[in-house]
């Protein structure tokens, strides 16, 4: 059997574990990240995109507010180009207590964060769809973060520091060497291959996924509580700047624009299994109507997909409480000391946590691992900039569509809805070395626009077909794959024009291609 | 006045029946028909849900509530006989040929465009595709009918319309109506003795580019369809649409049909919304082809609810909950949903209202391969119905039309 040696072995290729591999590489260690899947698949990828203010958290949870008002300046800073800096309000719905936005900017005030009242008038004319009924608004510094483009930068960031990147390839074992992990077996998830790695240290960053893992280790009962929720994304940019409801959090009191659409989130629910967490009807029902409570109208719009992604919530056994309400636990994140809680060494989990502060928990991550290790190496992620960042410019909301128009007469544009050209196609396909076009979509967007892949499907299919050694067995098989992937996230969620936009989808696959009857 | 309401290739069919029979028609519709996103071979039943040989003998097996079932197999024998005369056609609903699709998967089609009938057979493909049209990909298509026994290779050429590196399907056929592209395109390609040659679907805008193209190539050429717009539907739509203008038809764009007035169980007239004004037609027959949800015709609104837009229709086979399955190419709980009509494709009620083509109930147009069998079907059978009724009662005298809108263009 192969096997490799490093330093570290991070596992979970998020936002977290990708935050991890840039910084421990960043201080000197080699660095192996491993996912079953690719980069952003779980949790990471299945979020609204929000980067929080902090907003959220003021009233019931200072310490993540803290965390995220001091972070999102610092990822404005990082990876620029990742976020659109939309700006958030506040609002107080005919439904809500006008009373809680005292409470809101007395928060503010205590964990500094910027807010500012204004009057509903300026809020309307800020975002003239909102519900004409608001009784307060207050300015908040929320942006949007795309978190692909940031989780690949970091990941490319640590690739060129030495890092290896292992996607697809599931943990299948920890190796137990007396009282510390020394690595893992991996399964390579496309070939079946087996591969050891001998790791001085072992980083679990694999979230809601965190307690399987060390389960491995013979570590019993780290209290991850998967807390699901629901997200839809909207076919349009229903407003420009992120809109929270002002209230204690509840469900469907957020939405976010991002790219070419705007995400409406999101619930908050126990699920047993984090791999099993479909969304349910009366989820999207209810998302629909929040939404209409927020932008009057919202129903009409028309809603492109809906998904669930699962968050890491810790409540370790040992702090009690074993059935508490998801929205209840704290959103900051701990880092879970197996020496003392379980007598193993080598091996540390990272729990809690989110995206807003995916940089903080590597850098706490990391500095628990260097204590352990008696070694002095500072973290210097607060300043060093990932690649795809260094001109410091935020992202703006048709940038693509600038860079497109100074090529259009040369090249052939393969999406429209997200404006990918042939080149960039060919390149990403070669780069990342994959024939799933579902790794292609979280690299270039492809197929996330309102045809849900009608159009670029095929086309990408004959691209990829055309790269060396891609046979036509193969490359149908990602047509299949991929056509499959994007019905997932359509089904629940069809009426209105994005049913009349699959039933084209099925016109062209089923009656004119005939997809299902492919040799 | 027999108004249509939809100008796909339900409504065109209905329409060019009625006028061609001697009735006074206007076709309303919202805009261009489905016909230029059709593959335009008519597939009459494809699978049912193994793949189908005989059409014909495959319809007894079919749901009661399926169209063809409500129509009966003469009136598909009738229509599929005046098709094939007219549009110049080939094949029949006897037997199925297996034509390459755009990705190489051989589907079952009854008739056929004379410039896809050497599609079907068995003898070795040279597939020609062109680097500029992003929709056609030639090598994939040859590598999947060799992956089903049929020898086939590939040739990408670098000819581009206009000098154009992205161009789609129509900017192709006006390339191949171009008779220096055309030579280009001939000189380019050097088929070997034995061998068919296919083209995507755009030799020319009404085909005849094909016949040059088959002829200096000296082999069987045959055009396979692709993504839209689809030249070959354009070609159909053209046809029939100058039909009917010749019969005396017209056919309006841009008059959306809102609501119907009525007279116990006949519509006596339309609310058509023209731009910003809405105006009325007087209606002695009411032909709805306004197509399923993929058309407009038929819409389910956030609250689940199916709604038939035009006459508010009621509509079956939406269930409350799991209209549709997590594998895509599962039946689905609501891929029948629709209008349900009797033997006479009248709904329930209505005594001067024909539903025809994808806006019926009872059938899964993609999955068994059977929307443009059903269109012409129905279409064909809803003028024949219509014929035969004028035939036998005294005509109405049509209703004062001096004022009409139609009559004032």
């Amino acid at each position: 059997m192969a096997s490799l040696e490093t330093d570290v072995l991070v596992i979970g290729g998020g936002a977290t574990g990708a935050g991890v591999a840039w910084d421990a590489s960043l201080r000197g260690f080699d660095v192996i990240l491993v996912d079953r899947a690719d980069l952003a698949e779980g949790t990471s990828g299945r979020f609204h995109g929000l980067l929080h203010s902090g907003g959220r958290y003021v009233v019931k949870d200072p310490v993540a507010a803290e965390e995220c008002v001091a972070e999102n300046v610092v990822l404005r800073r990082i990876v620029a180009d990742c976020i659109e800096d939309t700006g958030g309000l506040f609002v107080v719905t005919p439904d809500d207590d006008p009373a809680y936005g005292d409470a809101f900017m007395e928060g503010c005030r205590k964990t500094n964060l910027p807010a500012e009242e204004i009057g509903v008038d300026a809020a309307l004319r800020m975002e003239p769809r909102l519900n004409p009924g608001i009784k307060r608004a207050f300015t908040v510094p929320d942006g949007s973060i795309d978190v692909w483009k940031t989780v690949w930068s970091l990941a490319r960031g640590a690739q060129q520091h030495g890092a290896r990147i292992l996607t697809y390839h599931r943990v299948i074992d920890l190796h137990v060497e007396g009282d510390a992990v020394t690595g893992a077996r991996l399964r390579n998830e496309r070939t079946g291959e087996e591969l050891d790695v001998n790791a001085g240290f072992t980083l679990n960053a694999s979230g809601a996924w965190a307690a399987q893992i060390v389960k491995m280790a013979g570590i019993e009962g780290v209290g991850v509580i998967p807390g699901k929720g629901i997200m839809i994304a909207m076919n349009h940019r229903l407003v420009n700047t992120v809109i929270n409801r002002c209230t204690l959090p509840a469900d469907g009191d957020i939405l976010v624009p991002i790219r070419t659409v705007s995400v409406i989130g999101t619930t908050d629910e126990r699920a047993a299994d984090p791999d099993d967490i479909p969304p349910t009807q009366e989820e999207v029902d209810a998302m629909l109507d929040d939404g209409e409570r927020l932008v009057p109208g919202f129903r009409e719009a028309r809603a492109l997909r809906v998904w669930a992604g699962v968050r890491p919530l810790f409540q370790d056994e040992k702090a009690g409480a074993a059935e508490v309400d998801t929205r209840d636990v704290s959103r900051t994140h701990a880092v879970v000391d197996h020496v003392a809680r379980d007598g193993i060494g080598r091996l540390l989990t990272m729990s809690g946590g989110k995206l807003t502060t995916l940089r903080l928990m590597a850098q706490d991550l990391v500095d628990a691992m260097c204590r352990q290790l008696g070694e002095d190496r500072p973290c210097t992620t607060e300043e060093a900039i990932p690649p795809g960042n260094e001109d410091g410019e935020l992202y703006s909301i048709g940038s693509r569509l600038r860079a497109r128009e100074k090529t259009m007469q040369d090249e052939q544009l393969i999406c429209e809805c997200e404006l990918i050209g042939r080149s960039k196609l060919e390149e990403t396909m070669r780069r990342r070395e994959t024939t799933i076009l579902d790794d292609i979509r979280r690299s270039l967007r492809l197929g996330m626009g309102p045809c849900q892949g009608g159009f670029c499907i095929y086309r990408a299919t004959g691209i990829e077909h055309g790269l060396d050694g891609i046979d036509a067995a193969t490359a149908s098989d990602s047509l299949r794959d991929f056509l499959q992937e994007r019905w997932k996230g359509m089904w629940p969620i069809l009426y209105g024009d994005q049913l009349r936009q699959a039933r084209l989808d099925d016109w062209i696959f089923q009656g004119l291609l005939d997809v299902e009857h492919l040799p | 006045m027999i108004v249509v309401i939809g100008a796909g290739l339900a409504g065109l069919v209905a329409a060019v029946k009625l006028a061609e029979g001697g009735e006074r028609v206007v076709v309303l519709a919202k805009g261009v028909g489905a016909t230029h996103l059709s593959p335009c071979t008519i597939d009459v039943l494809g699978y049912a849900p193994d793949r189908v040989a005989r059409p014909l003998d495959a319809i007894a097996d079919l749901p009661a509530d399926h169209p063809y079932v409500r129509v009966g197999r003469d009136a598909i024998v009738s229509a599929a006989a005046w098709w094939r005369e007219s549009m110049g056609f080939v094949g029949s609903p006897e037997k199925n040929v297996l034509l390459p699709t755009a990705v190489g998967a051989l589907k079952p089609s009854a008739l056929v465009p004379e410039t896809m009938a050497a599609g079907a057979g068995s003898d070795p493909v040279c597939v020609v595709g062109f680097r500029a049209l992003k929709d056609f990909h030639a090598a994939l298509l040859a590598d999947n009918l060799v992956r089903a026994g049929i020898e086939a290779r590939s040739v990408e050429l670098d000819l581009r319309p206009e000098g154009r590196v992205d161009a789609n399907s129509l900017a192709f056929a006006r390339g191949f109506d171009d008779r220096v592209f055309r030579d280009a395109v001939v000189r380019a390609v050097s088929p070997r003795d034995g061998e068919r040659v296919a083209f995507p679907a755009v030799l020319g805008l009404d085909g005849s580019a094909w016949r040059d193209v088959q002829e200096r190539l000296g082999r069987p050429v045959f055009e396979v369809p692709t993504l839209p717009p689809s030249v070959p539907g354009m070609r159909v739509a053209k046809v029939l649409r100058e039909r009917l203008r010749r019969a005396g038809g017209r056919v309006l764009l841009n008059n959306v049909v809102v609501g119907a007035e009525r007279a116990g169980e006949r519509v006596t007239a339309l609310r058509v919304r023209v731009g910003l004004r809405e105006v009325t037609y007087a209606a002695d027959w009411v032909v709805l082809a306004t197509g399923g949800f993929a058309s407009g015709g038929l819409e389910l609104d956030s609250r689940w609810q199916p709604h038939e837009v035009a006459l508010g229709l009621p509509v079956t086979g939406v269930p409350a909950e799991q209209r549709f399955v997590p594998e895509y190419f599962a039946e689905h709980p609501m891929g029948r949903a629709g209008v349900v009509v009797g033997r006479d494709l009248r709904p329930e009620g209505l005594a001067n209202v024909l539903v025809v083509g994808a806006t019926l109930a009872g059938a899964q147009p993609w999955k068994e391969k059977s929307g443009d069998g059903i269109s012409l079907a129905t279409g064909h059978r809803a003028a024949e119905l219509i014929l035969g009724a004028r035939a036998t009662t005294a005509p109405a005298p049509d209703a004062p039309t001096e004022s009409s809108p139609a009559e004032a263009r």
